[in-house]
């Protein structure tokens, strides 16, 4: 059943590949993109908690058989990053143009996530991945929604093949051992290697999936990227996409490479906790200076892809000294924060999406859109899981999330404990300024007068956001079901279904009741109980006589939308306090007579600075064009020297012969 | 601070006790309305209301009518007088709830002493909101002397707020300007109730020096239902106290058509 | 017209005249119009030259338009926007051509009856184009947070950088000049001293003068020796409220409440000695109504009160949270301090040298030493540190009156003949103040032209916060300490 919904997607997936290439039919294309996320989504709700039968493509690459089979880990991944693909697909793009190029990247990405979370070849695996990221590309392209659209995603394609690049090296290095590039065989020849190149095809991998999720310093593409797409691609990429990156990356360091050996200093365990940390850090720093949507919501992607490989890292530090049972806590502790996670991002993308065709920019500005109560609840469950507020999902995640890091006192040595305390520091930051981050976007964006909007929110915006806002809230609540979900996988990784120690009835435990508890599923009963209080006073004071007198303004009535709040002003405060990483510029121009006194116009820019920008990848392009520069002697367009060099070759040719 | 904390410390009360106690009231030498004694007056002599620059002494066939709510305290009818009807005097304590008390018509029987007006949930705390529309800023430096340690209005639990949504009476200088007409009444409906209002100062009770020209309207009559006036120009904070004390009745009102009851 | 001499110039020559004036080193002063008979309207500007004791006065008999002088003296276009309000004529190419003094359609003639039959509509404040698009926008007022007079200021910020800084006065215009009008001047001292409240002697003194100059009388000594000693008591609490003010903004508790209360003891001072805490009904043209007894008592308490003063002072020097609010505060630089008629210790404190009691002597300075500070850093400390230096010199100036003072009369007879023109000045605790007064064809006021302090410290003060904070907003606006019934009039 699973291997045949699998399939349908497949299908239905490719057909709408190429109704999209025939540019015609949009609506046809749109619907097979989504009944293939339905189809998609099935499969993992059936499927779970088991893994797929293997099955073996009518394929070979590099004279190999290409294997396909879907680990438990990946059907959840790949579930819950579909379901908002579902609705953005259904919605499509708001864009104008492009609706056929749009289909396409979308099925292109779909088909590469497909590929990158089921082949078990190598190569396979780098093709299908290519093909994901291609897919990204055509679908921000083609929507033509920002002029600047080529450079920003020729910056993300860039970053990406420097991650290609790692990619392919590791899965050489791996496949050169046993001759075979198929993932069976990649374990036994990683625990061949040597310590340090273990190491290496570790920091590979990182870099390789990575420069997906968002770690540093790659998430530098993140917002110009997302910023010239839509939300439905937002949607997307942070959805399905970011999980499939997330599974190779859990499978690259888990799977293919073994534990440190005992007694070794667990080196890329704590690389991967730092370059978490750090990265989940800065990103949702820079989160919270944006005043775009899509931006916004970019930055908080790569923040909690950051915090899941923190938590991975955590797994396998935990594992490198035979934790075996904190190591599953903390490896699904990243797959439950991940599937929180495209989700809410997906109701906060559609969102964007909704405002978008109602206001007609991305920019978060008041829009009165709260009165639309399933949009807006949509919406602020999806931004309370964002910022791990009870009893959402994102809660239930963040919390096992310190738990894990909590834990740490169990390992044996001290950089470990102290790696992890400081990763919990970090992360406590970053749910912080999480925090911070959606309080401004749903606070400015969804509530405030509708001043900009210049017609209702759709329908079927409204419908999709909610649904996935209500989604998320069930997952949280309802946590303990969706975990037994998990009971196969963990116990494959790690010896012991770890699954099923995380809950204990209603309540959620970090393997023992004796540590800590919470419970959503009885939250969520309690709470509107504990509300009947306010209510029944408002309803008992009705008896008094309500005068409703304006807004007291000092006496006039100006429009009150120009004093309201600001994202800029929201983040100000933060800019300068954070000056050191931001290094903000606010730059006033003023138009005035020759002495300035008497002004007519005021301009103002403002704007903060980026950190590898200018330290690492300005430099690298620049050192590139200089090398170019160097190179371009080479094509100096006179014959003699052309016959020189081809002279020059034949005797070196000839040298290595004889030699 | 300790500089400061030290100083203060070491400086001791500087704070009046009047009313309720036997210290000063601080107004030493100080002139108020003059005081009018039409025995005194020469037959036909009507050298006071012409020389008046607000028109407050009237003179209707023979008799004079002095409206002190108009008055300015300018004492160019004391000068002018020949006989001595107008006297300078110390008369600053002029707050009444009726615009009738003001004025001295001849024939007019002074009015009963009016009773209190039933705010004792204000007895002991009230929050004052004040709105300047448009006087010479001569009663708001009077308002604001009243939060000096000098007379330090919050021993007496009066206080100003910054917002009428929290305030109990709308304290009003000026002869309210055209521009400041609708933030005074926005002001006004600002306020939830019960709330009531206060005309200090000769501008508010009647337009004074200004009222009525092309700028000017005279007062705050029929703008906002005053509850309680205060002439004088300005008047001091020590009348203003007693002012505010009457409203709350905890002092009692001294003055009745127009004379001053000791 | 005395005390100034008058010169006529007319619409072609005036911008040359201006630039010559700027060049040999003088100094405008403001700008009226009135019209003599009803018809035709004259455009009067006053200006100061270099090493005279008086002022002079162009003439300008205006028809429907006259040339702007707003880019080559800046000060001028309030004075020039105020006569497009109230009088109507047009100034071709000024750069600001909106309504300052009266709100779009409102009357400037006419009575206030219909006041409230037709309610005034409140018109637009006009502001810069503000191309931006996360700017807040702040309408504070014109009934702000305080006991305080109202005005309306419009903050462009972001967080604590306030980007554009607009202020809208003018709520509180009370028509005051028009007051004026058909009244004796004898009797109108008493409007001239409810202009400004807390300015009350520098008016009535400057318009005495006027009334005085126009009649050509001369002021008795012991009258001109007392109108010192009443202007530098004016001074005092003035300049005692001040420092209050200043501690208030900059949260020094104490330092506030002894700032008041000195000012209290000063106006209680003025109660005694004259029955007004505000000095009022004292001053009349020809000198003063009644005489005054300064026995030895005011002396004494003087002195009392200077000790306590400058105790307090010497306490607020040592407070370095409290100087580090001022130091660097609102700096107002020399070359906008001029160009913007700045006056009275916001002038001093910025580098220009100028004071009415010493460069154009009235009452009795021209027989006492005044002193005058000048400092060059034009910041909020600055401006506190001048203030403090005039406190002084107002004690020694009271102390040495006393002890000039002869018996003799009080008050000469002044009538200004019919026709006749005056122009009386004083420097006020805020600065300088002008009045140009003509009398009417039956003796009585026909125009009288008021020009406060106030008024020219207002144009210059926001300039001093663009680009500031929003912390340092509050500290800024009570170091320049200006009113704004005395601007509005």
């Amino acid at each position: 059943m699973t291997s045949g919904m699998l399939i349908l997607s497949f299908v239905l997936w490719v057909a709408a590949a190429l109704i999209a290439s025939l540019r015609r039919w949009a609506v046809l294309g749109r619907a097979l993109l989504a009944a293939g996320a339905l189809s998609g989504v099935i499969a993992a709700i059936v499927g779970l908690p088991n893994p797929t039968s293997t099955a073996v493509l009518p394929l070979r690459l590099a004279g190999e058989a290409v294997a396909f089979r879907l680990e438990p880990e990946a059907l959840w991944l790949f579930g819950f990053g579909l379901a908002p693909a579902l609705f953005a697909c259904a919605l499509g793009s708001p864009s104008h143009y492009g609706r056929s190029g749009w289909s396409f990247g979308a099925a292109f990405s779909l088909l590469g996530a497909l590929g990158v979370f089921g082949l078990q070849n190598g190569a396979a695996l780098l093709v299908a991945w290519e093909a994901m990221s291609l897919g990204g590309a055509i679908m921000i392209l083609s929507e033509r929604l920002d002029s600047a659209r080529g450079s920003t995603v020729l910056f993300m394609l860039a970053l990406l093949e420097v991650g290609a690049v790692g990619l392919i090296l590791a899965v050489a290095i791996l496949g050169l051992g046993t001759s075979s590039l198929d993932f069976a065989s990649f374990v036994g020849a990683a625990a061949a290697l040597r310590s340090t190149t273990q190491i290496g095809v570790g920091l590979l991998v990182l870099v390789g999936f990575g420069a997906k999720l968002g770690l540093l310093p790659f998430y530098e593409w993140f917002p110009g990227a997302y910023g010239s797409g839509s939300g439905a691609s937002g949607a997307i990429l942070s959805g399905v996409v970011l999980n499939a990156a997330f599974f190779g990356l859990s499978r690259g360091l888990f799977e293919w490479l073994p534990p440190s050996p005992e007694g070794a200093f667990p080196l890329l365990a704590i690389i991967v906790v730092v370059v978490g940390t750090v990265s989940a850090i800065l990103t949702i720093l820079y989160a919270f200076q944006e005043d775009d949507w899509r931006r916004l919501l970019s930055f908080s992607s790569a923040e909690n892809a950051s915090i899941a490989v923190a938590a991975l890292g955590a797994a396998m530090l935990f594992r490198s000294y035979g934790l075996r049972e904190l190591a599953g806590l903390a490896w699904t502790v990243s797959l439950l924060h991940l599937a929180g996670h495209a989700l809410a991002k997906g109701s906060l993308f559609l969102t964007a999406d909704g405002l978008q065709r109602a206001t007609g920019s991305y920019a978060i500005t008041a829009s009165g859109a709260g009165k639309y109560w399933l949009f807006g609840i949509g919406a602020l469950l999806g931004a309370m899981s964002l910022s791990a507020m009870p009893p959402t999902a994102g809660f239930v995640s963040e919390w096992f999330v310190f738990q894990t890091v909590f834990q740490g006192f169990h390992l044996p040595n001290l950089a470990g404990r102290l790696v992890l305390a400081l990763a919990g520091a970090g992360l406590a930051l970053t749910a912080a300024i999480a925090f911070a981050t959606f309080v401004k976007a749903l606070g400015i964006g969804v509530l405030g007068r509708d001043v900009n909007r210049n017609a209702p929110i759709s329908r079927f915006y409204s419908g999709a956001v909610g649904f996935l806002g209500l989604a998320v809230l069930l997952l949280g609540v309802g946590m303990p079901v969706w975990l037994t979900a998990l009971d196969v996988a963990t116990a494959r990784h790690f010896g012991a279904a770890v699954a099923r120690q995380m809950y204990v009835g209603p309540l959620l435990v970090p393997l023992t009741a004796k540590f800590a508890f919470i419970s959503p599923s009885l939250l969520i009963i309690v709470m509107p109980l504990l509300a009947l209080v306010p209510v029944t006073l408002i309803l008992v004071s009705g008896r008094y006589r309500v005068r409703r007198s304006p807004v007291w303004y000092g006496g006039l009535s100006p429009d009150p939308a120009g004093a309201a709040t600001t994202a800029l002003a929201f983040s100000n405060a933060m800019r300068t306090f954070y000056s050191f990483v931001y290094r903000p510029t606010a730059v006033t121009e003023r138009e005035a007579d020759a002495q300035g006194y008497f002004v007519r116009k005021l301009a103002f820019e403002h704007d903060v600075a980026p950190i590898f920008g200018p330290l690492l990848f300005q430099p690298a392009v620049r050192s590139i064009n200089a090398i170019a520069g160097k190179l371009r002697l080479l094509q100096s367009g006179h014959l003699n020297f052309y016959l020189g060099l081809i002279g020059l070759l034949l005797v070196l040719v000839l040298g290595l012969t004889l030699a | 601070m300790a500089l400061w904390t030290l100083f203060g410390l070491s400086s001791g009360k500087a704070t009046t006790t009047w009313p309720a106690g036997d210290d000063a009231d601080g107004q030493d030498g100080l002139l108020g309305m003059p005081r009018y004694n039409p025995q005194a007056c020469d037959e036909g002599c009507r050298i006071c209301a012409e020389v008046c620059p607000t028109h407050a002494i009237e003179a209707h066939d023979d008799k004079l009518s002095v409206d002190y709510g108009r008055c300015v305290i300018c004492q160019l009818c004391t000068e002018a007088c020949p006989t001595g009807a107008m006297t300078p005097s110390n008369d600053w304590a002029f707050g009444v709830r009726d615009r009738e008390d003001l004025v001295w018509a001849s024939g007019g029987a002074p009015t009963a002493a009016p009773g209190g007006t039933g705010k004792r949930a204000f007895f002991r705390s009230l929050h004052v909101r004040h709105v300047d529309a448009g006087s010479c800023n001569g009663c708001e430096s009077e308002l604001q002397a009243l939060n000096n340690p000098f007379y330090n209005l919050h021993r007496l639990g009066i206080f100003f707020t910054p917002s009428p949504r929290f305030a109990d009476l709308l304290l009003v200088t000026g002869p309210v300007t055209r521009p400041m007409f609708e933030p005074l009444l926005a002001a006004y409906q600002a306020m939830p109730e019960p709330r009531w209002v206060m005309a200090v100062g000769t501008c508010a009770v009647s337009g004074g020096i200004p009222g009525g020209n092309y700028a000017c309207a005279t007062g705050l009559e029929g703008i906002l239902p005053v509850d309680l006036y205060l002439p004088g120009c300005p008047p001091n904070p020590a009348a203003i106290i007693d002012a505010l004390l009457i409203f709350l009745d905890r002092a009692p009102q001294r003055v009745s058509g127009g004379r001053v009851r000791d | 017209m005395i005390g100034t001499r008058i010169r006529s110039v007319t619409a072609e020559t005036l911008a040359t005249e201006a630039r010559a004036l700027r060049d040999t080193g003088g100094r405008m002063q403001f700008a009226y119009a009135w019209s003599p008979n009803g018809d035709d309207i004259e455009v009067r500007y006053v200006a100061a030259l270099p090493e005279r004791k008086d002022f002079e006065t162009w003439l300008l008999r205006a028809g429907n338009e006259v040339p702007s002088l707003a880019h080559i003296w800046p000060l001028l276009g309030w004075y020039e926007r105020e006569m497009m309000d109230l009088s109507g004529i047009r100034f071709a190419g000024h750069p600001e051509p909106h309504p300052l003094v009266l709100r779009e359609g409102a009357p400037s003639r006419g009575n206030g009856q219909d006041f409230l039959k037709h309610p005034p509509v409140d018109g637009g404040h006009h502001l810069p184009i503000i191309d931006a698009k996360d700017i807040q926008r702040l309408p504070f007022g014109p009934i702000r947070a305080d006991v305080v007079e109202s005005a309306e200021f419009t903050f462009f910020y972001v967080g604590e950088h306030i980007l554009h800084y607009q202020p809208r006065l003018f709520f509180k215009h009370r028509g005051m000049e028009t007051c004026f009008n058909g009244r004796l001047p004898s009797d109108a001292v008493v409007v001239a001293e409810r202009v400004s409240g807390v300015g009350t002697v520098g008016h009535a003194l400057a318009f005495c003068e006027a009334v005085e100059r126009a009649a050509r009388c001369d002021v008795p000594v012991r009258a001109r020796a007392l109108r010192v000693l009443l202007a530098e008591l004016e001074r005092l609490y003035n300049h005692l409220h001040y420092l209050g003010h200043l501690c208030s903004t900059t949260t020094l508790k104490v330092g506030e409440a002894q700032g008041k209360l000195l000012e209290e003891r000063a106006k209680q001072l003025n109660a005694r000695l004259t029955g007004s805490r505000f000095l009022r009904s004292m001053l009349a043209p020809g000198g003063l109504r009644r005489d005054l007894a300064p026995d030895k008592w005011l002396g004494e308490a003087l002195e009392a009160l200077r000790k306590e003063v400058i105790a307090y002072v010497d306490r607020l020097e040592a407070s370095e949270s409290y100087l580090d609010r001022l130091i660097t505060t609102g700096p107002l630089p020399k070359r906008v301090a001029f160009d913007q008629g700045a006056t009275g210790p916001v002038e001093r404190a910025s580098g220009l040298d100028r004071d009415l009691r010493r460069d154009h002597p009235y009452a009795l300075y021209d027989e006492l030493p005044v002193t005058v500070t000048t400092l060059e850093e034009g910041d909020a400390y600055a401006r506190e540190r001048v203030r403090i230096a005039e406190i002084e010199a107002a004690f020694d100036l009271c102390q040495r009156v006393l002890f000039r003072l002869e018996p003799g009369p009080i008050r000469t007879d002044c009538v200004a003949p019919p026709l006749s023109e005056g122009l009386g000045w004083s420097e006020g605790p805020r600065g300088s103040l002008f009045y140009a007064v003509h009398i009417g064809g039956d003796g009585t006021l026909a125009r009288v032209k008021i020009k406060s302090p106030s008024f020219s410290n207002w144009r210059a003060f926001p300039l001093t916060v663009h680009d500031s904070n929003m912390m340092d907003y509050a500290i800024n606006e009570a170091s320049f300490g200006l009113t704004i019934a005395g601007c509005d009039r």
